[in-house]
């Protein structure tokens, strides 16, 4: 190949896909096309299964490979890969050559030798099978037997020249013995030749192990560089972290849904929003599964599918004891409305239990989610974070509009103690705190909403009250700073009402005494009023003697006075008035 | 090609040279083995197999670099001399238990 077409070639980098779809995406669409992909790492990482995989990738979809193996022989790979759901693709010797090299490992070697034969039956083998897939599973057993260890790192320069100019996407695996090498121990350099180069690694955390993958280089293209979680199951290898969504926005839903508690709903403005995330919080026994379980009942009542994870507790157990608060699941785990499963958080690594909740969000594709707790997810054991695989589970269900409630166990020793599920709670639109309210003898849950984002929630703090009749919060009672709850509220308020019978009977009595008060002082006042009659009669009666007396009196009086003057006198004195008149 | 001609001998029977082409090292493989071979006063030059010409050989016979020395035989484990035999105590060695 001339300089010139080589740059082409690199110019334009053409990948092929593995099927694995994690690598896939780490890798943004697979390895080089044409040319060798080094995989390196201890003993027990992964590197065979890696190359098995791809290449019974390949084999269903049709295309074929060649497997040679200088660690194992070929009884032994398939026994391994027979292991795997895709093992038996691997028998497929129309498609496939498993190519037996072990014995290679203990030869007797007297000098420097070429792999020209090795590439000429590669070539042979590769068209056999119609294959473009090449697999060389522990190349460097091989060549660590090259006198010089310059002569083998040419060796492997001509292995990746032959494979870009015939057109193989090869695989190279190689062992270090864990110092985090780029390389094999026997191949110093080899990462500055290969284009691409894969690293594999194990740790152990709290006694388990911990793979890891990381791409350490993969020139003329982008690539994930972080070291990621790597996990096997049944289906080979995993990359749980491995971001394969769409990275689009998601338009923010404005619907709400109920919580299948009237009084929550109208605290939190109406209900949770559609894909958001609550958490609530809360020591064991404040109900944190009953909330939820009302919280999925209400949701299969929508016709809605939910699906509640549970660690640690038998599903029969949660719907037995939801039962007892008259939630009832059992007819809604009937109609497959409602997935109830139960997980063991000690059986497997978080990065496990993401994957695995993955998987059963793939199945059910659920409207509502439930994971109780989620801090059992927290504690299982990780060599990250455990918190990632709660985040990236949350951005999950985000993108889908899963509406998602997890609760979480807060601490014994200090319920007071917020803070230590501020991780958790920061990622949450909603976070309820639930707590044991201990007074007078008796616990009482309260609950109160910290935050809920995009809702004006009340800031007060309820009593949750459970009975068979189901789940309901109550106004607690306010106690100049304090606020009661449970036989403590009651008893207060039965003290109220008794005061308050009692302040009614007292201004009962006090207005009939007033009535009769009145009725007194209206009797009184009619008394009066008849004695007020009699004396002005009295006093006009004697008025009217008084003036009949002195007219009596007056009269009396004249005619004394006549019987005392002359009749003539008298009348002489009025006829000279009469005239004196009429001369005028 | 060098073979020196016995026929049926021993050496034809028990021993194959895995080779490729005319590659340097083939070469050197040659006349390292010749060499010895003169040295230990032995007759004869192995059947040759070239696996640029066929390359199922090397699947058939297992052998994956070259050039490469097999010893068969009846009664006794085959062994395998990788490299262009130029370590000449090894292969003594290897001659010696034909």
């Amino acid at each position: 190949m001339t300089p010139t077409q080589k740059d082409q070639v690199e110019l334009a980098l053409v990948k092929r896909a593995t099927g694995i779809r994690s690598l896939d995406a780490v890798t943004r669409g697979g390895l080089p096309a044409r040319g060798a992909t080094l995989i390196v790492g201890e003993p027990g990482c992964g590197k065979t299964i890696l190359g098995l995989q791809i290449l019974a990738g390949a084999l269903s979809r049709g295309e074929g490979g060649v497997f040679m193996s200088f660690e194992e022989s070929s009884t032994q790979l398939l026994r391994n890969a027979a292991t795997f759901s895709w093992g038996g693709l691997l028998h497929d010797a129309s498609r496939c050559e498993v190519i037996d090299a072990k014995g290679m490992k203990g030869a007797e070697f007297a000098g420097a030798f070429d792999i020209e034969g090795l590439l000429a039956m590669l070539a042979s083998c590769a068209n056999r099978v119609e294959g473009t897939w090449i697999v060389l599973d522990g190349i460097d057993q091989l060549l660590r037997h090259q006198p010089d260890q310059e002569q083998a790192i040419e060796q492997v320069a001509q292995i990746n020249d032959w494979c870009e100019r015939q057109g193989y996407t090869l695989l190279l695996t190689g062992k270090h013995s864990g110092d985090r090498l780029t390389r094999p121990e026997h191949l110093a350099g080899i990462e500055f030749l290969l284009p691409t180069i894969f690293v594999l690694s194990s740790i152990l955390v709290d006694r388990r192990l911990h793979r890891r993958f990381r791409i350490a280089k993969y020139r003329g293209t982008h690539h994930d560089p972080d070291e990621l979680a790597l996990l096997i199951d049944d289906d080979g290898i995993h990359l749980p972290y491995a971001n394969t969504a769409d990275e689009e926005e998601v338009m923010a839903s404005s619907q709400r849904i109920g919580t299948g508690i009237e009084r929550l709903d109208d605290v939190l403005g109406g209900g949770l929003y559609q894909g958001s995330t609550t958490l609530i919080s809360g020591q064991p026994g404040t109900s944190k599964t009953t909330l939820a379980a009302a919280f999925v009942e209400a949701a299969c009542e929508r016709g809605e599918r939910a699906l509640f994870v549970s660690f640690d507790e038998l599903a029969s157990r949660i719907v037995r004891n939801v039962a007892s608060v008259g939630i009832d699941l059992q007819p809604h785990i009937d109609s497959d409305r409602l997935a109830l499963q139960t997980h063991t958080s000690w059986h497997s690594l978080a990065e496990q239990h993401f994957m695995a909740l993955q998987q059963r969000i793939d199945e059910v594709r659920p409207h509502c989610l439930v994971i109780d707790p989620a801090s059992a997810l927290l504690k299982a054991s990780s060599a990250q974070s455990p918190h990632i695989a709660l985040e990236r589970l949350l951005d999950r269900t985000r993108r889908d509009g899963i509406t998602t409630l997890l609760t979480s166990l807060s601490s014994d020793e200090d319920p007071s103690d917020e803070s230590t599920l501020t991780h958790v709670s920061t990622l949450a639109d909603t976070w309820i705190v639930l707590r044991y309210e201990i007074r007078g003898g008796e616990r009482n849950r309260a609950l109160s909403v910290v935050k809920s984002r995009g809702t004006a929630h009340s800031n007060q703090v309820r009593e949750l009250v459970l009975s068979s009749c189901g789940v309901d919060l109550a106004d607690v009672y306010q106690y100049g700073t304090e606020v009661l709850m449970g036989t403590a509220r009651v008893e207060k308020e039965s003290e109220e009402e008794a005061a308050r019978q009692r302040q009614k009977r007292e201004r009962e009595q006090r207005r009939r005494f007033l009535g009769r008060q009145i009725d007194k002082t209206l009797l009184q006042i009619s008394e009066q009023e008849t004695e007020l009659q009699r004396l002005r009669a009295e006093l006009e009666d004697e008025s009217a003697y008084q003036g009949s007396s002195d007219r009596e009196l007056a009269r009396h009086h004249e005619t004394i006075r006549q019987r005392r003057e002359p009749e003539n006198t008298l009348n002489r004195e009025k006829r000279q008035t009469r005239r004196q008149e009429d001369g005028q | 090609m060098s073979q020196k001609s016995t026929p049926a001998n021993l050496l034809s029977r028990h021993l194959i040279l895995f080779v490729t082409g005319d590659a340097p090292r083939t070469r050197r493989a040659r006349r390292n083995l010749a060499a010895a071979l003169s040295e230990a006063g032995i007759d004869g030059w192995p059947r040759e197999i070239d696996l640029l010409e066929e390359p199922r050989q090397a699947l058939d016979f297992g052998m994956f670099a070259t050039p490469a020395l097999l010893r068969t035989g009846e009664q006794r484990p085959r062994t395998v001399l990788y490299g262009d035999l130029s370590d000449e105590a090894t292969l003594s060695q290897f001659l010696g238990e034909l």
